[in-house]
């Protein structure tokens, strides 16, 4: 059994609370898309899944209660089309990337690693999404960092 | 530690060994290590002579600054150079421009006046590959300051990390 570092466990408790939201809006997401937009959708989602359940298992260990999926998430607008789709994926990345620099700041050594790799990934799939939607501009000063 | 000396030294000063031979009284043990402190603190004793005074060691994160100042210059001369790519380049310029300042904030280094200077190449494409190199070094710099940093630095060096990926991807 690890010994996690202060807050380590409350910020991985977050972290998957996020992840379930994202694979949850990842859903409604897809259904809009078609083509590579929609492979990517899927692909996406998958990454979702796989740091799901990495951050399950880490609780278990760690011995630490694990956040309840809910049945539904509030979406912060309504997904009607392509576009709006697309508006949400940047959205959820960019929300998900907030969970992962906090998590950083929590943790140190492969823990760290681990949360810095899900922040990258997170704002270059937001930053891909920003693309697909035409979006200016494609980046932000500082992912994970809420204005 | 202490106590466990105190307690100890009430015992006789010359204690026989299981196999015969006298160990060193304690009370001499305790004189010795007494000196050697004294002289371990000899060299901290003269750093503080205020007409000896050693420069403070230089921030791990100060070098950074310049590297995103570097990289701003870059790709503010790019733009430049090639107007047809400022609308991709130029909000990267400004997010090198705003870890510079962060930077410079948390390591209380001062922000230079003078921008550094870039050279781009004719070449539009050359030009791509060239930033494009120049990014994955700085974002290797920042992953690595990252990993090493206390957590109060940590947060800003991954953003920094991942904003860099993200300008990686902008530049595909």
């Amino acid at each position: 059994m690890n010994t996690p570092a202060p807050g380590a466990s409350s910020a991985h408790a977050a972290a998957l609370t996020a992840e379930y939201a994202a694979i949850w809006a990842y859903g409604p997401i897809g259904v809009r898309l078609t083509g590579p937009a929609q492979e990517a959708a899927r692909d996406a989602e998958a990454t979702h899944r796989r740091r799901r359940d990495d951050l399950v298992l880490h609780l278990t260990d760690t011995g630490d209660s694990l956040p309840a999926d809910q049945a539904g998430y509030a979406l912060p607008f309504p997904v009607t089309d392509e576009q709006s789709a697309l508006r949400l994926a940047v959205d959820v990345e960019e929300r998900t990337a907030g969970f992962w620099q906090a998590a950083v700041a929590a943790t140190s050594g492969a823990e760290r690693e681990r949360a810095l790799a899900a922040l990258v990934d997170c704002a270059v799939r937001a930053t891909r999404w920003r693309a697909t939607a035409g979006i200016t501009p494609l980046t932000t000063p500082f992912p994970g960092r809420t204005a | 530690m202490v106590l466990t000396w105190a307690v100890m030294g009430k015992t006789t000063q010359r204690d026989p060994l299981p196999d015969g031979r006298m160990r060193h009284s304690r009370r001499k043990a305790l004189r010795v290590g007494a000196l050697l402190t004294l002289g371990a603190a000899v060299p901290s004793l003269t750093g503080c002579d205020p007409f000896n005074e050693e420069p403070p060691p230089p921030d791990p994160l100060a070098p950074m600054v310049g590297e995103a100042l570097a990289l701003a210059a870059a790709y503010r001369d790019a733009a430049t150079t090639h107007p047809a790519l400022a609308g991709r380049l130029t909000p990267i310029t400004e997010a090198h421009a705003a870890h510079a300042a962060e930077l410079a904030r948390i390591t209380k280094v001062a922000l230079p006046s003078a921008t550094p200077t870039a050279s781009t190449p004719a070449d539009p494409e050359a030009t791509l590959t060239g930033l494009r190199e120049h990014e994955r070094t700085a974002g290797e710099s920042a992953t690595r300051a990252c990993l090493a940093a206390p957590a109060e630095r940590a947060a800003l060096l991954a953003s920094i990390a991942a904003a860099r990926a993200s300008h990686l991807e902008a530049l595909q």
